[in-house]
């Protein structure tokens, strides 16, 4: 199985933002997270990989295929759910679905016919293939994307914040068939919420402002924080005076009181109490200490 | 409130590049607004900067960007829609007031400022270096500006109103860029309003309006006046300006001022269709797909997107909206045939074509400029661009799909046009549908220029990466491409898509102009395919979207089989250049127009000093011609005989060639020995000097040997002469004597241009010499005549004479004619397929007159007026022979000729007639005028009228030949038809000579002196011989004409022989005064020596 190699990827947009700044990642076959607040550089990256943007200088490849200038090559195995996207209006599912099967090479009909209704059947449009697309809902249109982005049997798939605006079933669904893929492809999957990384992903980075913040095993990752996070419930007021005293990675409400977390390799006591650590308290640790890194 | 809204609507405009661009654009395409609004239309003593031209060309400027117009005022509330900011915009609280009041009249401000560029561009083409100072009064700027307030404004304020709702109401960019251009649909169809008031009430673009309001004032009074906003003009804008409004009122009514209108409960009954079947197959293994990558998929894709594409289109409702306007105006203006007094053609196919063209090709530009945009931007319009780009298709199956989808378009819209055309030939009980030539017609002279257009708006679509730029890039890019025309860039070489095919004639098929057209356009397919390459190289995948990042990926697209495939198609395109090349100016010699003209200034500038030498007199013409068809070639031997009729001997003889250089002229040869000064070869203007000079009396037999060879094709070749079937030459095309004054320049302003004086027209009744010539130069008076005619078998060879004897050899078929009278030197030379309808006429109750043979040449198919051509000229013959007097010859012909010409022409005996007039003619003898009957009976006249008297070739001389021949014509006509049929003609007449007498400014001149003005001989000729006749009697007259031919005729004219003079209109008119009775002479001497003239 083929692992993709992204080494010293940078670009820097005309204006002067630095999107992406020597990223360095291998990612192995699976579901791999991409985590970062928005404006991270996430989308951009992804973009570069799926040939739709050009790098000004690094390597993108899968196997032996060079992303950056065999695009066709790497098209061939591509499949890509940009993270906002239209349909026509006034044609079907399954006429478009149908279309952009041959876009991707799929010219034998029956060959067509069958890998479509497969996966209408698997995105569960099946009943509604027939329906307009400008009737289809959120979620609908959402599966629509993945069951495209899976025509061409792809090895590299990239979803980039596939399940913005679902709804909590729908969003299950969606990743019970991205977890399936994964075992024979590369997932690279972008969002800025923590626990699906967490659920689903064997591999995972942390990126803003362009930069890999972190990259490994959500697990690990969790594991090496495991032990330095404290919590504790306090008045609105104190929030200035604790963020100066402590390092506060969360904030968060519960019951209209304001929780903080915060990170620290010995009890800081008063009055904090040991939490277990989760991945978003790596997640904002890590945001946290590169925000003031270039602070 | 709403000012916010105006002043954010007027802020947000100005940080945008469209509207510099369109001020731009509006400001350079007024610069030349009045040359482009009247270019090739006669203007007379009315100057350039005169108020109603500029109010008109303002008018039409201003409806010409009616589009840009639907661009700023259409978009200002759908921006909205478009950037999805209604939800956090129309939750605020705004009043619906405030919201399109602030947004209607920031766009419009912003409009008027765009048009300022109007005013602006208007004034100051006033000094552009092409208009001519004589064209032009002092600047006036209130010239401009009021026309720009009265016309222009309102006109600005109904489309606003009109754009600015539907714009809102529709939220569909496509009705945005269209609408602008549908309003030429409402314009069109008052054409069709018969009522002079209504029509110019109506006309939206009050261009009608104007050309009534026109009407009303002298030549004088258009200049000096500004137009008077009052009368129809007024009511005009008042109407629109109301309907305007009241747009605007039904707009703000309709328009719904809520963002959830978007969901209908129809979409939400999906969404519960779907929740109850949740039940997914999540277990379903997906099968393997093998993607192979090779030739067939790429074809299978392009097939899929092609048909794609195709339908997408269809589903467009502002597609359908533009074919509905399409028909209506089909339908209204209908398939228009007439040809001359409101009598119309048979619908043969290939007019119908025509037709159907010019009124769809609107249509097609439309569909052209807007759907290639639509096309390019579709994906990313909705967004479904970047799924797009990550699809393994490579890009130019992409773009290659949309540009084949299109074409598909234009090829089912033919189509339909071609069952149009067909049911229309039905419905007119014609049944000869000849599908060749509508194919021909349709996809061989027309589908390409669409094609080599839609590569043009394709490439600036993708290079641009801006919609609206690329239109208006687009519509540069024509406007350069036809300006630059007149900067001397005429070869078809580099005027991109070349030139049309020239007319379809059912004798000559497209003839050998088919060829030279084919490689032409397959050179510029070449081209537009370079181009559609380039353009897919060059368009947006994915989010790079500068120039610069396209161009720098560009080299990674540029795969080495792309690379290998483009340089291959270069090949090709520098090969056809290089045969095209090869062909119009090595094979043959090019000249552009500023080069022919500068010839023609030459060769009055060399030779003008050689003009009324003397020089013998041509009266013997023996030729033996050889056509060869196929080739267009030909080969004449023969001689003429050149006697000197003059006392004095001649030392010099000039021989002018026909120009050309296809046409060689050798083995000249005078009995004696001769001198040849080659100095003015380039000419053709050979000088010889007689060793021995001609004395007089005396003759010389001059032997020559005239070639013409076809080699390859020419650039825009307008020789309709040699043709592979239906050849046509005149004594013109055989060498003549002495400088040639028909070659030289008569536009006063291009004679200037080559410091040449003013054309003088035609010569004085007085000059002595002109007097002695019947026709310019003076070649010749009466000559004896004989040609052997060799041809291609199946084609008839003609002339004039009498048939001596017919032959065939081998596979050439021979004709020999021989006069038995002489015959004024106007002979033709004709060789076609023809069918032949032979019949004889008889003279009434004269036993000295011989009958005389009759034959009618026709293409086969092109019986339809044989007939009536045949009962025509035995009318005439009875009518003439008993007042003019009798017909000199045994025989007459009618001869078709191809469709290249619609005039009719007279020769010694012979007839020529068009192929598309007088042989198509579909004649209701309820409803017309017996236009055949009319022109036979006129061509026939001048068998009189020309050819037994020829007039001097002065002030007048059309008076003689022309006006006569309408007179005899329409005596004819009055022993054949009612007087009601007779008013009908002359009504006709009058009007066609009141319209033109409007059109020209100059003084008219009387009848007796007209020179080259058709109105005067022909149209008012008749109405003055009628009148004439009505006051002396038909008996009288003709006793005056057959007194003058008697007198003036050129074998025996008692006067005639006695002088070597022609006679002119004085001598006609003291034979009209003679039989007028005294009272009545004042009134005669004023039909033809005034130009008042009271019409029956």
């Amino acid at each position: 199985m083929n692992s993709l190699n992204i080494s010293n990827l940078s670009k820097t947009y005309s204006n002067g933002v630095k999107a992406l700044q020597n990223i360095t990642l291998d990612i192995p076959v699976g579901m791999f997270g991409l985590l970062g607040p928005n404006g991270a550089g996430k989308s951009t990256l992804m973009r570069t990989i799926a040939t739709l943007q050009e790098a000004d200088s690094g390597c993108v490849k899968l196997g032996d295929i060079d992303a950056l200038k065999q695009k066709h090559e790497l098209r061939k195995v591509l499949g890509y759910l940009p993270q906002q996207f239209g349909l026509y209006p006034k044609i079907s599912a399954q006429v478009l679905l149908h279309h952009l099967a041959v876009l991707k090479g799929i010219t034998k009909q029956k060959e067509r016919r069958e890998i479509v209704d497969a996966l209408l059947h698997k995105t569960n449009l099946y009943e509604v293939k027939n329906q307009n697309l400008s009737g289809f809902s959120g979620g609908m249109k959402q599966r629509f994307g993945i069951a495209q982005a899976l025509l061409n049997n792809p090895k590299l798939l990239i979803v980039d914040e596939p399940t913005a605006g679902l709804d909590p079933v729908e969003r299950n669904r969606f990743y019970n068939i991205l977890s399936e893929l994964s075992e024979k492809t590369v997932v690279i999957l972008s969002t800025h919420i923590v626990d699906d990384v967490k659920e689903l992903c064997t591999n995972m980075a942390i990126i803003n402002k362009g930069e890999v913040l972190l990259k490994g095993n959500p697990l690990e990752l969790i594991n090496q924080t495991e032990g330095k996070i404290y919590q504790k419930t306090i008045h609105k007021n104190e929030l200035q005076e604790y963020k100066k005293e402590y390092k506060v990675i969360a904030e968060k409400l519960f019951l209209g009181k304001p929780i903080i977390h915060v990170i620290s390799e010995n009890n800081p006591e008063n009055g904090f109490i040991s939490v277990n650590a989760g991945l978003e308290d790596v997640y904002f640790s890590q945001i946290l200490s590169s925000s003031k890194k270039h602070l | 409130m709403w000012y916010d809204i105006f002043k954010f609507e007027i802020q947000y405009r100005i940080k945008r590049p469209e509207t510099y661009i369109f001020f731009i654009f509006i400001f350079f395409f007024s610069l030349a607004g009045v040359d482009f609004v009247f270019q090739g239309i006669d203007m007379g003593s009315v100057k350039t900067n005169a108020p109603i031209v500029i109010a008109k060309a303002m008018a039409a400027v201003t409806a010409i960007l009616m589009m840009v117009t639907s661009l700023i005022m259409g978009v200002s509330v759908l921006r909205d829609y478009q950037y999805n900011v209604e939800s956090l915009l129309f939750v605020n609280p705004i009043q619906k007031r405030d919201y399109l009041a602030g947004r209607f009249l920031g766009s419009f401000a912003v409009l008027l400022f765009v048009f300022t560029g109007l005013l602006l561009g208007f004034a100051l083409g006033e000094f552009m270096p092409w208009r001519y100072p004589e064209n032009l009064m002092p600047f006036n700027f209130s010239a401009y500006l009021q026309p720009f307030i009265t016309v222009v404004l309102p006109m600005l304020f109904f489309g606003s109103a009109l754009f600015f709702v539907s714009g809102a109401l529709s939220r569909n960019l496509m009705v945005v860029y269209t609408q602008g251009v549908l309003l030429f649909v409402p314009f069109l169809l008052t054409k069709s309003i018969k009522n002079d008031f209504l029509q110019a009430l109506l006309d939206p673009f009050s261009l009608t309006t104007l050309t009534d309001m026109n009407a009303l004032f002298t030549a004088t009074e258009r200049n000096s006046m500004l137009v008077p906003f009052s009368g129809v003009l007024l009511y005009n804008k008042l109407f629109w300006s109301f309907l305007g409004l009241l747009i605007l009122i039904i707009g703000y009514f309709k328009f719904d001022f809520s963002a959830a209108k978007n969901k209908t409960p129809e979409k939400k009954k999906i969404n519960t269709i779907y929740d109850l079947n949740t039940a997914a197959d999540e277990n379903l293994k997906i099968s393997f797909v093998l993607i192979q990558y090779n030739f067939k998929t790429q074809f299978v894709q392009l097939l899929q997107l092609t048909w794609f594409y195709f339908i997408s289109i269809c589903k467009q409702v502002s597609f359908w909206a533009i074919i509905v306007c399409a028909l209506i105006i089909i339908l209204i203006n209908s398939i228009n045939l007439n040809i001359a007094y409101d009598v119309a053609s048979y619908p043969k196919t290939y007019l119908v074509i025509k037709e159907l063209k010019e009124l769809s090709l609107y249509f097609f530009a439309i569909i052209l400029i807007f759907y290639s945009g639509e096309l390019i931007w579709k994906e990313r319009e909705i967004k479904l661009d970047l799924i797009y780009g990550a699809a393994s298709i490579s890009d130019i199956i992409i773009l290659l799909g949309k540009f084949l989808g299109l074409l598909l378009i234009y090829i089912v819209l033919i189509l339909s046009l071609i069952i149009f055309g067909m049911a229309f030939q039905t419905a007119n009980g014609w049944y000869h549908h000849e599908l060749d030539v509508y194919f021909y017609g349709f996809f061989v002279e027309f589908f390409p220029f669409l094609v080599l257009y839609t590569f043009i708006s394709f490439f600036f679509q993708a290079l641009t990466n801006n919609k609206f730029t690329g239109f208006i890039f687009v519509m540069v890019f024509v406007i350069l491409n036809t300006v630059s025309e007149f900067f001397g860039f005429e070869h078809d070489l580099y005027k991109f898509a070349g030139s049309g095919l020239g007319s379809y004639s059912d004798m000559n098929g497209y003839g050998h102009f088919l060829a030279s057209y084919l490689w032409i356009k397959a050179y510029w397919i070449a081209l537009g395919i370079l181009l559609l390459i380039l353009a897919s190289i060059l368009s947006v995948r994915g989010t790079e979207t500068s120039l610069k990042k396209r161009i720098e990926l560009g080299r990674q697209r540029f795969t080495k089989p792309l690379l290998q495939f483009v340089l291959a198609l270069l090949l090709v395109f520098t090969l056809l250049g290089s045969y095209i090349f090869y062909n119009t100016n090595i094979l043959n010699q090019y000249q552009n127009t500023a080069e022919e003209l500068k010839f023609k200034a030459d060769y009055e500038k060399e030779l003008k000093r050689f003009e009324y030498l003397p020089q013998p007199k041509i009266t013997d013409v023996k030729l033996q011609v050889e056509l060869y068809p196929k080739t267009r070639a030909y080969t004449v031997q023969g001689y003429y005989i050149l006697s000197n009729t003059l006392k004095e001997p001649i030392y010099k003889i000039y021989l002018q060639k026909p120009l050309g250089p296809e046409i060689n002229l050798e083995e000249i040869n005078f009995g004696r020995e001769v001198f040849l000064d080659k100095h003015y070869n380039q000419y053709g203007f050979y000088i010889y000097t007689l060793k021995k000079a001609l004395q007089g009396g005396e003759a010389v037999k001059m032997k020559f040997k005239q070639t013409y060879t076809t080699k390859g094709f020419k650039e825009n070749d307008s020789n309709s002469s040699v043709l592979q079937n239906g050849t046509f030459l005149t004594n013109k095309a055989f060498p003549t004597l002495g400088y040639s004054k028909e070659h030289e320049l008569d536009d006063t302003r291009i004679r200037a241009e080559f410091e040449l004086p003013p054309a003088k027209g035609m010569t004085k009744r007085n000059d002595k010499t002109e007097l002695t010539y019947a026709a310019a130069g003076g070649s010749a008076d009466l000559i004896n005549f004989e040609v052997t005619i060799g041809t291609e078998k199946r084609q008839k060879a003609i002339s004039s004479g009498i048939l001596q004897k017919r032959w065939t050899l081998g596979s050439r078929s021979y004709f020999h004619y021989k006069t038995d009278k002489p015959i004024v030197n106007q002979y033709a030379i004709i060789s076609a397929d023809y069918e032949v309808s032979k019949s004889r006429w008889y003279p009434k109750n004269n036993s000295s007159a011989v009958p005389v043979d009759l034959e009618i040449y026709y293409q086969k198919g092109h019986q339809y007026n044989v007939e009536r051509m045949i009962q025509a000229s035995k009318l005439s013959f009875d009518y003439f022979s008993a007042n003019y007097g009798p017909y000199k010859h045994s025989n007459i012909r009618i001869i078709e000729t191809p469709a290249y010409t619609q005039q009719a022409e007279s020769f010694s005996g012979a007839v020529t007639f068009s192929e598309s007039n007088e042989f198509m003619l579909n004649i209701d003898d309820q409803s017309d005028v017996d236009i055949i009957l009319y022109r036979t009976a006129h061509e026939l006249a001048h068998q009189w009228w020309g050819m037994q008297l020829q007039a001097a070739n002065v002030q007048g001389k059309n008076m003689i030949l022309e006006t006569l021949a309408q007179y005899s014509a329409l005596m004819v006509m009055k022993k054949k038809y009612s007087k009601e049929k007779i008013e009908q003609l002359l009504q006709k007449e009058q009007e066609v000579y009141l319209q033109a007498k409007k059109r020209y400014h100059k003084q008219e001149v009387p009848l007796e002196l007209v020179e080259k003005q058709d109105y005067i001989f022909n149209t008012k000729g008749i109405l003055v011989m009628y009148a004439l006749q009505n006051y002396i009697g038909e008996e009288k007259v003709n006793f005056a004409l057959k007194s003058f031919i008697r007198d003036w005729n050129n074998s025996n004219g008692i006067l005639k022989s006695k002088t070597s003079n022609y006679p002119t209109t004085k001598e006609l008119l003291t034979y009209f005064i003679e039989v007028t009775p005294v009272s009545l002479r004042h009134k005669v001497y004023s039909l033809f020596e005034k130009t008042k003239f009271d019409y029956i």
